[in-house]
């Protein structure tokens, strides 16, 4: 491990650190949970201070240190949580979390922590900084600031007594001790930064020996200047992989979750290392076979199968599926902000944190997210009082829900706020000519494409009135363009919820294949329910559309003849309906015929003519023929 | 019967000062080397059980001192003389093979706890 790594895992687990102090800080200002906020939190930024002083993240280390001295006067007593301390520690959680990321960044100096470090030090009191780092108090015997190593075998953790002379080398000294006991597999912090002195008193290392706990902390203090050692009980025997990110260091300082580290299952990921090699192994050999034929064809289909399999394996190597709680877990701090800015008490929860999504596809929907929420606390969740005057709880309810529906991702914001206002965007429309001044009312549907109109929802008027306008039209494009629908389900007075349904991945998709004539289209499994025979019995035309009684429930008839332009075909030919799931609708896509599933590859496209709106990509199947990838949330 | 002891450092201030702290700990100086090639040379006449070495020495430095004992007796029992700020020479030779290390200003209590290791 270089350095490098290492500041990526400090990092990783500094990020997972100051998430957990957000989350204890939520906790202390509702004031659940008696102690533990204030013990979890305090813990957590002794880690990272810990962590980042050996780092040498000056900035990291001075502010965890002074929120650890407030917390720590907190703990014994001496200080009350008031909401000026609240307001400060989550302006310090604020500052340390761009001070870790800076830090790492290589530009650790452009955080300006001065402001709130001096807040810091007015509530806290001037805790000089040496001796509260080094001096441990009864509780910071527990807490060893090194992160257990990676290898196999116990792990040993180290205190040098305070003051140690070229600690550095001392603690090189016990790690030459441990290694006439066994064999030492690991060192944090490594070996290096170790003898460089780069670490606070605290270190750990792995050894792999027979024997006991004793012999080893007897060797442990051989070595000198050893204020105190502990051996764990518990010794790991299976080499950990590359992939998996180790065990947190303090099971405390993570709050709600078991394990917060991307853990892929090893086998499955090997498995799939296997076959794309064995694929790869097989495309020489096809290529051998293909020089020999001397088949232009043949080649031309081999080239293309080549290509296919390397896009196939950086996407085997590059792909990981991480749990939503990665980006999920900044959002009660965030809608906590929002509504004590504007007043509003609002209960947020958060369900189905341990669905997993492509880690790319993660990061691309976290903006239309807080998208959501800043909309649902702003324009949908009512203030107390108005909420009082409603018959509704004082409380707001917010929820956040992830779920697993076969190959796509569901997730759900739901809030109990006053809805959209039906009659006031009616006028609106109408004022604008969007809607037939004839009509009465809107469905659902045509209210949720009204306000998300990049036009319509930006105008002034609808925004502050209608409690969705804003950012409606970027949600609904952005999740498109990631192959996804959105649905909105709005009744005034009551509520609205917004359901974005997603692929699992962004590069690869399991497509159904139909075919039109003699064409192809792929149609991503994410949005396909069942397939059935389409029987003329079960037509029938309701208010000039076409629609498909099944088992009871009708669905509205698309022809993708019709979308692709081409003429219907005359008689009895036999034809198939996919039934397409969008977020929360469902509809028939009547297609020729049906070619199987098949994995693809999705390429962009740029959709230049208007009638190709559509389709949200292209694809080249596995017998090199292109196909075009329906666009199902765009059809209606 | 006491233990024998060889001190290897350029300066007389340091030699007496370490002979002092252990002379009155019931050791006995058996010799005194100026130089690298000294501490080697008398090392190998004396077997003493126990060498103090400074990392820095005229002719012959003291890691290269430790590395060429440690070649003729791999139990030789020597401990590192440095200072502050010779953290990497004294992580090189005890890789060598010195033992343990004392820095200086010496403090007799951390010498002898230092000896006593070495020798343990």
């Amino acid at each position: 491990m270089d350095t490098s790594d290492y500041a990526e895992l400090f990092l990783t687990e500094s990020r997972e650190h100051v998430s957990a102090v957000n989350h204890w800080l939520l906790q202390l200002e509702r004031g659940a949970g008696g102690d533990e906020p204030v013990t979890a939190i305090f813990r957590a930024v002794h880690t990272v201070k810990g962590m980042s002083a050996t780092m040498g993240y000056g900035v990291v280390a001075e502010l965890s240190h002074e929120m650890e001295s407030l917390l720590d006067r907190v703990r014994r007593k001496t200080m009350v949580i008031t909401p000026e301390v609240m307001d400060v520690l989550f302006r310090a959680a604020d500052v340390l979390e761009q001070a870790v990321e800076a830090a790492v960044a290589g530009d650790g100096d452009d955080v300006s922590a001065a402001p709130v470090l001096e807040r810091l030090r007015a509530m806290g009191g001037v805790t000089p900084r040496a001796e509260a780092a080094i001096a441990p108090g009864p509780m910071d015997e527990q807490l060893w600031t090194a992160p257990a190593p990676e290898g196999t075998g116990r792990v040993v953790r180290v205190r040098l007594v305070k003051d140690t002379p070229l600690r550095g080398v001392r603690a090189f000294l016990v790690v030459q001790a441990l290694g006439r006991l066994g064999e030492v597999t690991g060192v944090s912090p490594v070996l290096a930064s170790l003898q460089a002195n780069e670490f606070d008193l605290d270190f750990a290392v792995r050894l792999r020996t027979d024997a006991l706990p004793a012999e080893i902390a007897g060797m442990v203090r051989s070595a000198g200047d050893v204020a105190l050692v502990q051996v764990d009980e518990r010794v790991r025997g299976t080499p950990p992989a590359a992939t998996a990110i180790r065990q947190p260091p303090s099971e405390a300082s993570a709050p709600a979750h078991a394990a917060r580290h991307v853990r892929i299952d090893l086998r499955r990921l090997d498995a799939l290392m296997n076959l794309i090699g064995e694929l790869v192994i097989t495309r020489g050999r096809l290529q051998q076979i293909g020089a020999q034929l001397g088949d232009p064809s043949l080649d031309e289909t081999l080239a293309q199968a080549s290509r296919l399999i390397g896009d196939l394996r950086d996407e085997i190597v590059t792909s990981r599926m991480v749990p939503v709680w990665q980006v999920f877990d900044r959002f009660p701090r965030l809608v906590r902000d929002a509504a004590r800015g504007l007043g509003k008490q609002i209960d947020f929860t958060i369900e189905g944190k341990d669905i997993e999504l492509d880690r790319s596809m993660l990061e691309e929907i976290g903006d239309p997210i807080v998208h959501l929420l800043r909309n649902a606390v702003d324009h949908g969740i009512e203030g107390p009082e108005g909420r009082e005057r409603a018959g509704k709880a004082r409380e707001g309810r917010l929820v956040l829900s992830a779920a697993r529906d076969r190959s796509a991702v569901v997730i759900r914001v739901t809030d109990d706020g006053r809805g959209i206002d039906r009659v006031r965007v009616i006028e609106k429309a109408r004022a604008a000519g969007l809607m037939d001044a004839a009509k009465p009312d809107l469905s659902d549907d045509e209210l949720v494409r009204l306000v998300s109109r990049p036009g319509f929802s930006t105008a002034e008027r609808v925004t502050d009135l209608s409690g969705r306008g804003v950012g409606l039209d970027a949600v609904l494009s952005r999740v498109r363009a990631l192959g996804g629908s959105v649905d909105v389900k709005t009744q005034a007075g009551v509520g609205t919820t917004v359901t974005l349904r997603l692929p699992l991945t962004l590069a690869i998709l399991r497509a159904l294949l139909t075919r039109v004539d003699a064409e192809l289209y792929a149609v991503p499994m994410t949005h396909v329910c069942e397939t059935v025979e389409l029987k003329s019995d079960r037509l029938r035309t309701l208010r000039g559309r076409e629609v498909l009684t099944l088992r009871e429930e009708v669905l509205p008839l698309l022809r993708l003849r019709d979308i692709v332009g081409l003429p219907r075909r005359a008689g009895e030919a036999r034809e198939h309906v996919i039934v397409l799931e969008l977020a929360e609708r469902r509809a028939g896509l009547v297609v020729d015929g049906l070619a199987g599933q098949e994995e693809i590859v999705v390429k962009q496209y740029d959709p230049v003519r208007s009638h190709m709106q559509a389709f949200s990509g292209a694809t080249i199947l596995g017998d090199g023929a292109p196909a075009l990838i329906l666009d199902v949330s765009s059809l209606s | 019967m006491s233990h024998t002891v060889l001190i290897c450092d350029d300066a007389i201030f340091m030699r007496t000062m370490v002979g002092d702290i252990l002379q009155s700990a019931g050791f006995e100086i058996v010799g005194e080397a100026e130089t690298g090639i000294q501490a080697v040379e008398k090392y190998k006449q004396l077997r003493p059980d126990l060498v103090t070495m400074d990392i820095v020495m005229p002719d012959m430095g003291g890691i290269d001192a430790v590395r060429e004992i440690a070649k003729f007796d791999p139990q030789a029992k020597i401990l590192m003389c440095s200072a502050m700020g010779q953290q990497a020479l004294v992580v090189e030779a005890i890789q060598a093979g010195a033992k343990d290390f004392v820095v200086k200003p010496f403090q007799p209590s951390r010498v002898l706890e230092a000896v006593q290791r070495v020798l343990g």
